[in-house]
């Protein structure tokens, strides 16, 4: 644990140092502009409160030094001392014998002032500015010395992208290394591949490592953002933040930006209710938003509730029979978290009750692809009267996944685990042929199941989805949920479960729309990866 | 019982590091910190939702000098009592926020014994 002592030695060298970039950036542009009055003030600022907390730690010299340039920048201020040449060298030196004294802080030899430059302050705070030809040149042997670097830098994203891209490539050639190792049962090839196998491994948790940022760059964004929606929409907002310490992949965070305003913005316009209606329901007259991260091993789950009015399922299901998406019957049908899906469907929109702002439901399809592009899921709760949550499930990072691999035939596929229910194993007799689909019943649920062999060999158009082309008694079927929605995948064999590298499908297969991509497995043989969010919504469509 | 309930404090102050002491020390004194403010503009905002039942206040503050936000408070809710912690100790200033209704002042570097005498004092002159 640290110590409160250390913490404010930390929390005040951070400060320190970020005034004095500050100060040498303003001091640089006042030499443009020595009129600018808010630059001076700025700077008086500046070295004020760097003067007054040093004071209060106990860094006397730091204290001194920037009280004696806080008076003369108050003098130049006042327009009793001109900045001229001379003075402004002086007060470089002065702000350059700051950075170094801060920097120098936990250095075990203390950086004490140049008496000279003391003495300059001094004729320049005391004196008339004529009498500057006292002053006497400042040994810089500080600056020159030891120019000390700031232990973080900045890297442009692309080249961690780069990195990222490289690291992936590099850990399928390790896979195949590894396998013809066994094959060739050579101890030194074995040896070798297995630390090749360490260490690609750690090489590729240090580049996810270095890509990561805490959610709160994003989170922290949004008390701004919530307090001047509330004041446009003319409503109280309480806004509850937690988890900005969770770390995700910072393209990841950057790709859900936009959805999460999104969502935000949707919860306070259309989700939580005026303070009058509020009253009225026994609700606080201020609502409730709630955002929140936590980390599930490798997924980070987003949050965002709302106190508000919550979303009406029979509207819901009344739209989705206006908007023609299914005859009324089957609307009254459908599973409660089934209706609530239907509010991603791209032109889904229950806007005729709120025609005066966009109404809920609109651009919901643009979150769905941001968040479906990355490999995440999203999903909705909502209750009448009391809410709405949605929850996003990102991957924290993008280049490796876990998935599942299993064969139809002697082909190898990988389903995300992201999108991975559970596995069951079904006799034959329990699928049921419902039009030109199979179904049945797993846990009380009547799910679709796909016979992948025969959708693989087939048009997509002419999968028959007929009980008779199953071989043998019993079916193992992956059960996938995309979408709030489940759906069953029949396989010849089940595999294993190994972290992924995928690439994305060149042309001309990119055009069939059930794979996401390629991965090479460790034996050399490709193994495709399927799109379970394109699956799910054709066969859903076909429902 | 209102005297069981912990006062509530707002914070302005436009250095993170005052801001961090004054609020432990704050804290560890049995106060509730409603908020901390950086600027007056945010300072004004917050005075206003989150009505504290003090507000300690910087002299020096980016955007308006503290004595606007002095009068900002005072003018939106007189009731809200405003101790001014400073490093200024121009005597013209301290009269100006006596003025204009500040109980206090405090000059830093201040001890925790001076800051927690005088909200202690603030909220015996009720």
């Amino acid at each position: 644990m640290k110590s409160r002592d250390q913490e404010y030695k930390e929390i005040f060298i951070a400060e320190a140092l970020e005034y004095y970039d500050a100060l040498n950036r303003h001091i640089s542009d006042l030499e443009k502009s020595p009129e600018d009055e808010q630059l001076l003030a700025e700077i008086f600022r500046l070295l004020h409160n760097l003067k007054a907390n040093a004071k209060a730690i106990g860094y006397v010299s730091i204290a001194d030094v920037s009280h004696k340039l806080e008076t003369a920048f108050g003098l130049i201020r006042n327009k009793e001392l001109n900045f001229s040449d001379e003075v402004v060298t002086v007060l470089f030196d002065g702000i350059d014998m700051l950075g170094e004294m801060i920097t120098n802080i936990d250095s075990p030899k203390e950086v004490e002032p140049s008496p000279a430059l003391l003495r300059n302050l001094d004729i320049i705070v005391n004196s008339i500015s004529e009498n500057t030809a006292e002053l006497s040149k400042v040994q810089k042997y500080y600056t020159s010395k030891n120019l000390s670097l700031s232990d973080l830098i900045y890297i442009q994203i692309k080249k961690l992208d780069h990195l990222l891209n490289l690291v992936g490539e590099l850990i399928i050639d390790r896979d195949r290394i590894v396998s013809i190792s066994k094959e060739l049962d050579n101890e030194d090839l074995k040896n070798v591949s297995a630390h090749l196998y360490r260490i690609t491994d750690e090489l590729q948790y240090s580049v996810m490592d270095a890509r990561l940022v805490n959610v709160g760059s994003l989170f922290n964004k949004f008390p701004r953002i919530v307090r001047d929606i509330a004041v446009a929409e003319k409503k109280e907002i309480n806004l509850e933040i937690s988890g900005q310490d969770i770390q995700i992949d910072r393209n990841i965070l950057q790709i859900i930006t936009d959805s999460l305003l999104h969502l935000m913005r949707n919860a306070i316009s259309h989700g939580i209710e005026k303070a009058d209606m509020r009253k009225k329901l026994k609700k606080t007259p201020q609502g409730n938003v709630f955002l929140s991260a936590q980390n599930d091993r490798d997924t980070v789950i987003l949050k965002l509730t709302d106190d508000g009015k919550g979303i009406d399922q029979q509207e819901v299901r009344k739209a989705i029979v206006q908007r023609g998406f299914l005859p009324a019957e089957a609307a009254e049908d459908l599973r409660e978290s089934e209706v609530l899906s239907y509010l991603f469907e791209p032109g889904f929109s229950l806007a005729k009750e709120v025609t005066e702002v966009s109404g809920r439901g609109v651009g919901l399809d643009v979150v769905k692809n941001a968040i479906d592009s990355i490999g995440g899921r999203i999903r909705v709760d909502s209750k009448k009267g009391e809410g709405t949550t949605f929850t996003l499930f990102l991957p924290t990072s993008i280049a490796v996944k876990g998935a599942l691999l299993c064969q139809v035939e002697e082909n190898f596929y990988a389903i995300p685990l992201m999108h991975t229910d559970s596995v069951v194993a079904l006799p034959s007799v329990e699928l049921h042929e419902v039009g030109d689909l199979l179904v049945a019943d797993i846990n009380g649920e009547t799910i679709t199941i796909v016979y992948l062999k025969e959708l693989f060999n087939s048009e997509l158009h002419e999968y028959s989805g007929k009980k008779s082309k199953l071989e043998g008694d019993v079916q193992n079927i992956i059960i996938v949920t995309y979408n709030n929605r489940k759906l069953g995948l029949i396989v010849d064999k089940l595999l294993r479960q190994q972290d992924i590298v995928i690439k994305a499908l060149s042309k001309p297969v990119n055009t069939i729309e059930i794979y996401a991509g390629v991965t090479l497995l460790g034996s050399g043989k490709v193994c495709l990866v399927l799109d379970v969010a394109a699956i799910t919504r054709y066969f859903i469509a076909r429902r | 019982m209102e005297i069981t309930e912990k006062k509530r404090i707002l914070i302005v102050d436009d250095s993170f590091y005052m801001r961090t002491m004054l609020k432990n020390m704050l804290l560890d004194a049995g106060y509730d910190v409603v908020g901390e403010a950086p600027d007056g503009k945010t300072a004004l905002e917050m005075a206003r939702d989150k009505v504290p039942d003090l507000v300690t206040l910087d002299v020096i503050l980016p955007d308006n000098t503290g004595l606007d936000v002095l009068k900002g408070i005072k003018q939106d809710n007189p009731e809200i009592k405003v101790v001014i912690v400073s490093a200024v100790g121009q005597e013209v200033i301290m009269n100006e926020a006596a003025e204009y209704g500040a109980l206090h002042y405090i000059i830093k570097p201040f001890s925790e014994d001076k800051v927690l005498e005088a909200l202690t004092n603030a909220f015996k002159e009720e």
